[in-house]
C-alpha cells in the first residue's frame, strides 16, 4: 500500500489524491494464460479526506466521464469489505460490479496501522485493465490497447508469464528468507531513528518478500502467522510514528482555524473538564 | 381521526445479507412503541416495515392525534414517617401531596407500607412522541458491523443520506446519524435525478414508481421469480431453487430485473457442484436445468430497466467464464495426484497449534469413527477406515483453496471419480454436514459416523485446552459442533446412529489420550473433561429440542433430562414426547400430585429396600401388593417405549396413593416402620421418574376440566 495512501489517512489532515500506481500479487500471477488475472495489475487510486457525502455519486460520474452511458449498463454496489492484516487496516464497503465484472474496490478506511481512523478517507481503486477491456469491448485483458498502437500482450505478456514462473518456480527461498530479516532489521533501526517514510519503505520490502514466499508455497500455515504478525508490527509502529510526527509538525496540511479546533477537542478528550 | 406515520431513511446500499433479520426486529420494536402508546394494533397493516437495497422505511397507521390518558401510580415516603403519633400528616406528606396536587383527603384508604397516589396524566400530542422514540427505536437497531464516515461523527451500517419524517403530512423533526428529517428522498441512482418531495406514504409509492424504485421487498421478488421462470421457460427449462440465493436478491436492487446469459458449454464438463458454487456463491446467479440436467444458461439479477443491448448478459458470461477457466485450472491440476497420495501432505497443514497437523487430526478420526462404528453396530468397518483416511485430503487441493466452501464435498467428487464405492465417498462428501439448523444431514450413516467423529474430536480437543466459548464469542464454533453432534443422534429417517454421548465422551478421550499432543495435558484435565463436555452438550440438546421440528417445551425437556440422558437421545425425545402427550390429559394433575409427595417425603433419603414384616398397615400392603403389577406392567411398557402409557398407568396408581397417604403416616417413630414406608413410596416413584421427573412440569390448574 502506498505511503500516499497508508500514511496519509491517518491523523486530521485533509488529504485528497488520486494516482496510478502497480498492484503486485505474485500469486494471482496465471503465466499470463488467464485472459482475466495478472500477477501485476494497474490501478487508479484515489482518496478522499474527509470522504465527502456524494463520493458515490461523484463515482459515477467519472464513470459517466469516461464515456459509460450508465442508463444502459448495470451497475451495482455489492457488499466487499477489505482487509489487510500485514498492515491492521481494513474498511467498510463494496466491490463495483459493471455488468457484473468488477470493477472497482471501494472502501471506507476505518483503520490503518491499528489506529482508529477520524476523519473517515474514501479509498476508490479502479481497476484499469478491467475498465478499459470494458469499455474497448474485448474479451481479454491481453487484447487491450496499451496505448500509441501498442497492445497490452506485446507490452506485458512476457512480464506476465516470467514473473509467475519466478514467484511459482524459481524464486530463491532461502534467499527471500534472508530477504525478509534484512529489511525488516532496516525498518527497525530506521524507526529507532525516528525515520518513519524509509521505515515504511523498508516494511513495504518485507511485505513484498513474504507474498513472494507465499505464491512460492514457502509459508507453511504455522509460520503464516507469526510473519504476518512481523510485518503487521512493522506497520503499527510506522503508524504511531508518523501520527507522532505529523503533530510536532503542527499538523502542516490543516488550516489554521480546523488546526485550533482540532487541537482544542483532543485537549478536551484528554483532559475533560470535570 | 386516525393518521399515519411514514419514515424513510436514504442510505447507501446495505448488504443483502443483513436487511431481513434487521427489519424483523424494527418492526418488533415498533410494535412495542405502538403497544405502549396506543394499544394492540387493530390489523396487520398497522406496522409495515420494508426496504431496498439502499434505503429502509416503514409506516405506522392507525395513531390518534392525541395519546390515551394514562393513569400513573406515584410512591411517597413511607407510612410510618408520612404521619406523626397523633395520626396528622408530617411535613414529609404534605410536602409530596403538594408536589402532585392533591390533599390528605385525596389519599385512599390503605394499610400499604408506603403512601401510593394515582395520577391521571394527560395524553401528550403524538406528534410530540414520534419524533424521540423514532430516533431512540433507529439508533438501537443492531448490525454486525457499523462504518463511519466523512469527519467520522456518526456509527452506522452505512452512510445516512436523506430521512423522511412525516406525520399527518407534516414533518416531524429528527436527527439521525448528521442527517436532519424533512419531505425528501430520491429515485434511482442512474435512472431518476433529483430530489423527489412526498408528503404521505401514498404520494411516496406513486412517486417511488415513477423514479424507477420498486420499494416493496416481495412485489421485487415477485418479479423476479415470474422474469426467472420465464427466461427459464424460453429454453424448456426451470430455474434451481436456491432460497439462499432468493434472500440476497431480494434486497440487492431498487429497479430488479432479470437477465438470461450463456457460458461456454466446454465447462459443463466440470462436476456440477463446482459450476453451482462459482454461480452461486461467488456470482450470485441462479442455474438453469433442462430436463432435469444443469444447463450452460444462468440468471443473474441487474438493477436496471432493461438489458437492451445484453451489456449485462455479455458482462456477466464473461466473468462466469472467465471464473470457469480458473475451476478447470484447478481441476485438472488436483486430477493429477489422487486422494490416497494427498494424505501425506495433511502433515504441512496444521489444525491447531497444540493439536498438530491435519494428518494427527485424520489418525484420530479414524480411530474415534472405527470406535463409534463398534458400538453402534452399524457399517461396514473397512469402508469406515477408508473414508476417515481420505475425508480431509481434499483440504491441499487448489479447487477447495479457492472454493473454501466445497470442502468436503471435492473430497467426496474426487474420490467418486476415483472409482471409489458410494459408501466411502459419499460419507467424505456429506462429513461437514450439517453446518446449520435446517441443513441435511449426511446421507448415509458412514457420513454421520464420519462427521460426529470429526466434530468430537475438535470439541475434545479444544476443551483440553480449556478453548472453551465464552458468551457470545465462540471463534472456533464449537456450540455449532456440538449442534451437530446432536442433530446427528436425534435423527432418524434413513439411519439411526444408536450412540450414547457418555460412549462418545469417553471414546473420544481416550483416543486423545492415547495420541502423541505437543502440549502436555495435565492428568486433572483429562478428569475434567467428560463432566465439561456432557454439560456443553446437554445444552444443545435442550436448545435442539426446544427448537426445529421438536418446539418442546422448557420444563417437559427438563422433566424428561433429569432421569438422564446421556444413554440415549432417541430415548430421550420419546421421553419428552410422552410427558408432552399426557401433560394436557385430565388424569396429568393426579399423577403429578402423586409424584410430587412422594419427591417431598422421599427427598434427601438414601435408597432403601422394602421389609415386608414391617408393613403394619393393609394399605400399605395391598399399595405393595399392586407395585407387583403395575412396576410389570409399566415395565413392558417402558421396554416397548410406550412411554405415555406408562405414564398414564402410573396416574392410574393415583386413587390407591391417595387411600395411603390418608390411612398411613410414613414419618413415625418406630425407625423400621417409617423406613419401610419410605422404601415403598420411593418403589412407586421409581415407575415414574426413571421415565421423567414430572414435578418439573409447570401446571395452571385452572386450565384442567375435572377429570
Amino acid at each position: 500500500m502506498h505511503p500516499a495512501t497508508f500514511l496519509r489517512v491517518l491523523g486530521p489532515e485533509p488529504w485528497s489524491v488520486a494516482y496510478v500506481q502497480p498492484s503486485r500479487r505474485p500469486a494471482d500471477g496465471r503465466y499470463g494464460d488467464n485472459p482475466f488475472r495478472l500477477g501485476k495489475h494497474y490501478q487508479f487510486q484515489v482518496i478522499l479526506k474527509p470522504s465527502p457525502l456524494e463520493v458515490q455519486d461523484m463515482y459515477l460520474d467519472s464513470l459517466r466521464a469516461l464515456g459509460l452511458d450508465l442508463t444502459k449498463h448495470d451497475i451495482r454496489f455489492e457488499e466487499d469489505n477489505w482487509e489487510s492484516p500485514t498492515l491492521g487496516a481494513w474498511g467498510v464497503g463494496w466491490q463495483v460490479l459493471l455488468d457484473g465484472m468488477e470493477i472497482t474496490q471501494f472502501t471506507y478506511f476505518q483503520q490503518a496501522g491499528g489506529i482508529d481512523l477520524a476523519p473517515i478517507s474514501a479509498e476508490i481503486t479502479y481497476g484499469i485493465e478491467r475498465l478499459t477491456m470494458f469499455l474497448g469491448g474485448k474479451n481479454s485483458i491481453f487484447d487491450i490497447e496499451w496505448g500509441g498502437g501498442a497492445g497490452y500482450g506485446p507490452v506485458r505478456k512476457q512480464e506476465e508469464f516470467e514473473s509467475s514462473r519466478y514467484s511459482f518456480e524459481v524464486a530463491d527461498v532461502a534467499m527471500h528468507w534472508g530477504l525478509f530479516e534484512m529489511y525488516e532489521k532496516e525498518a527497525r533501526r530506521c524507526l529507532d531513528e525516528d525515520l518513519v517514510l524509509p521505515a515504511y519503505e523498508w516494511t513495504l520490502k518485507c511485505s513484498h518478500a513474504f507474498n513472494i514466499l507465499d505464491a512460492r508455497g514457502a509459508v507453511s500455515v504455522t509460520e503464516r502467522v507469526g510473519v504476518i504478525k512481523r510485518v503487521r508490527d512493522l506497520a503499527l509502529r510506522c503508524a504511531r510514528l508518523y501520527s507522532a510526527a505529523r503533530r510536532k509538525l503542527n499538523f502542516p496540511l490543516m488550516s489554521e482555524d480546523a488546526r485550533r479546533e482540532y487541537l482544542e477537542r483532543s485537549a478536551q478528550a484528554e483532559n475533560p473538564v470535570p | 381521526m386516525s393518521q399515519e406515520y411514514f419514515f424513510e431513511m436514504l442510505t447507501e446500499e446495505i448488504p443483502a445479507r443483513m436487511l431481513r433479520s434487521r427489519l424483523q426486529l424494527l418492526e418488533q420494536a415498533l410494535r412495542a412503541f405502538y403497544e405502549q402508546h396506543v394499544g394492540t394494533p387493530s390489523r396487520a397493516e398497522t406496522i409495515e416495515v420494508d426496504a431496498t437495497s439502499r434505503r429502509i422505511y416503514f409506516v405506522i397507521r392507525d395513531l390518534p392525534q392525541t395519546q390515551h390518558e394514562r393513569t400513573e401510580e406515584v410512591k411517597g415516603p413511607p407510612r410510618r414517617i408520612a404521619y406523626d403519633s397523633e395520626g396528622r400528616p408530617t411535613p414529609a406528606l404534605l410536602g409530596f401531596l403538594k408536589k402532585n396536587g392533591l390533599s390528605a383527603k385525596d389519599l385512599p384508604e390503605s394499610s400499604d407500607e408506603y403512601i401510593r397516589v394515582t395520577r391521571i396524566m394527560a395524553g401528550a400530542r403524538t406528534a410530540d412522541v414520534l419524533g424521540p422514540a423514532v430516533t431512540a427505536i433507529i439508533q438501537a437497531m443492531r448490525w454486525p458491523k457499523v462504518m463511519r464516515w466523512g469527519a467520522g461523527a456518526h456509527a452506522f451500517i452505512r452512510p445516512v443520506h436523506s430521512i423522511i419524517s412525516i406525520f399527518d403530512r407534516r414533518v416531524i423533526p429528527l436527527e439521525l446519524f448528521g442527517a436532519s428529517a424533512g419531505n425528501t428522498t430520491a429515485g434511482h441512482r442512474t435512472f431518476s435525478k433529483g430530489k423527489v418531495s412526498v408528503d404521505s406514504l401514498d404520494d411516496y409509492l406513486e412517486k417511488m414508481e415513477k423514479a424507477h424504485v420498486v420499494v416493496g421487498a416481495d412485489e421485487r421478488v415477485r418479479i423476479m421469480r415470474e422474469r426467472c421462470v420465464s427466461l427459464a421457460a424460453q429454453l424448456r427449462g426451470l430455474p434451481a431453487e436456491d432460497e439462499a440465493i432468493w434472500e440476497q436478491w431480494r434486497y440487492l436492487t431498487e429497479f430488479p430485473g432479470v437477465i438470461r446469459a450463456e457460458f461456454n458449454p466446454d465447462f459443463l464438463s466440470l462436476p456440477d457442484e463446482v459450476l453451482i458454487t462459482v454461480m452461486r456463491v461467488h456470482q450470485k446467479q441462479l442455474p438453469i436445468y433442462v430436463n432435469g440436467k444443469l444447463s450452460s444458461s444462468f440468471l443473474a439479477v441487474v438493477d436496471q430497466v432493461s438489458d437492451s443491448e445484453g451489456n449485462a448478459a455479455g458482462g456477466n458470461a464473461f466473468v462466469t467464464n472467465a471464473r470457469f477457466a480458473d475451476a478447470r485450472f484447478f481441476y485438472q491440476t488436483d486430477r493429477k495426484r489422487s486422494l490416497e497420495d494427498r494424505v501425506k501432505d495433511l502433515s504441512h497443514l496444521q489444525f491447531q497449534e497444540k493439536l498438530g497437523s491435519y494428518l494427527q487430526k485424520t489418525a484420530r478420526i479414524g480411530a474415534l469413527s472405527a470406535g463409534i462404528l463398534a458400538a453402534a453396530r452399524i457399517g461396514n468397518p473397512e469402508d469406515m477406515e477408508r473414508a476417515a483416511r481420505l475425508c480431509k485430503s481434499d483440504l491441499g487441493t487448489e479447487m477447495v483453496k479457492e472454493f473454501t466452501d466445497l470442502q468436503g464435498i471435492v473430497g467426496g467428487i474426487y474420490s467418486r471419480e476415483e472409482g471409489l464405492p458410494e459408501s466411502v465417498w459419499m460419507a467424505i462428501y456429506d462429513h461437514y454436514l450439517p453446518v446449520n439448523l435446517d441443513d441435511g444431514l449426511p446421507r448415509n450413516v458412514l457420513g454421520a459416523i464420519l462427521s460426529v467423529a470429526d466434530r468430537m474430536d475438535t470439541l475434545t480437543g479444544f476443551f483440553a485446552l480449556g478453548m472453551k466459548p465464552s458468551g457470545s464469542k465462540d471463534p472456533f464454533g464449537l456450540r455449532r459442533a456440538a449442534q451437530g453432534i446432536v442433530q446427528i443422534l436425534f435423527n432418524r429417517a434413513g439411519w439411526t446412529l444408536n450412540l450414547g454421548i457418555d460412549r462418545l465422551i469417553e471414546s473420544a478421550v481416550a483416543v486423545y489420550r492415547s495420541s502423541r499432543l505437543s502440549v502436555v495435558v495435565p492428568e486433572s484435565r483429562w478428569k475434567e473433561l467428560p463432566a465439561e463436555l456432557t454439560e456443553f452438550i446437554g445444552e444443545r440438546v435442550r436448545t435442539l429440542l426446544e427448537s426445529g421440528i421438536h418446539q418442546f417445551a422448557y420444563d417437559e425437556i427438563s422433566a424428561a433430562m433429569e432421569p438422564g440422558w446421556q444413554a440415549s437421545l432417541a430415548d430421550l425425545v420419546d421421553r419428552t414426547a410422552s410427558v408432552r402427550a399426557v401433560r394436557n390429559e385430565p388424569q396429568f394433575l393426579s399423577l403429578l400430585d402423586s409424584a410430587r409427595r412422594i419427591a417431598n417425603i422421599t427427598a434427601g433419603q438414601p435408597d432403601l429396600s422394602i421389609d415386608k414384616g414391617a408393613f403394619e398397615h393393609p394399605t400399605e400392603k395391598r399399595l405393595n401388593e399392586l407395585m407387583d403389577v403395575v412396576e410389570e406392567q409399566i415395565g413392558e411398557m417402558i421396554e416397548q417405549k410406550k412411554y405415555p402409557d406408562a405414564l398414564r398407568s402410573f396416574a392410574a396408581l393415583a386413587e390407591e396413593l391417595e387411600r395411603f397417604f390418608v390411612d398411613v403416616m410414613v414419618m413415625v417413630d418406630d425407625e423400621r416402620v417409617k423406613k419401610n414406608r419410605i422404601a415403598l413410596l420411593q418403589r412407586v416413584g421409581r415407575a415414574v421418574f426413571r421415565i421423567a421427573d414430572v414435578t418439573k412440569i409447570v401446571v395452571n390448574r385452572s386450565e384442567y376440566k375435572a377429570g
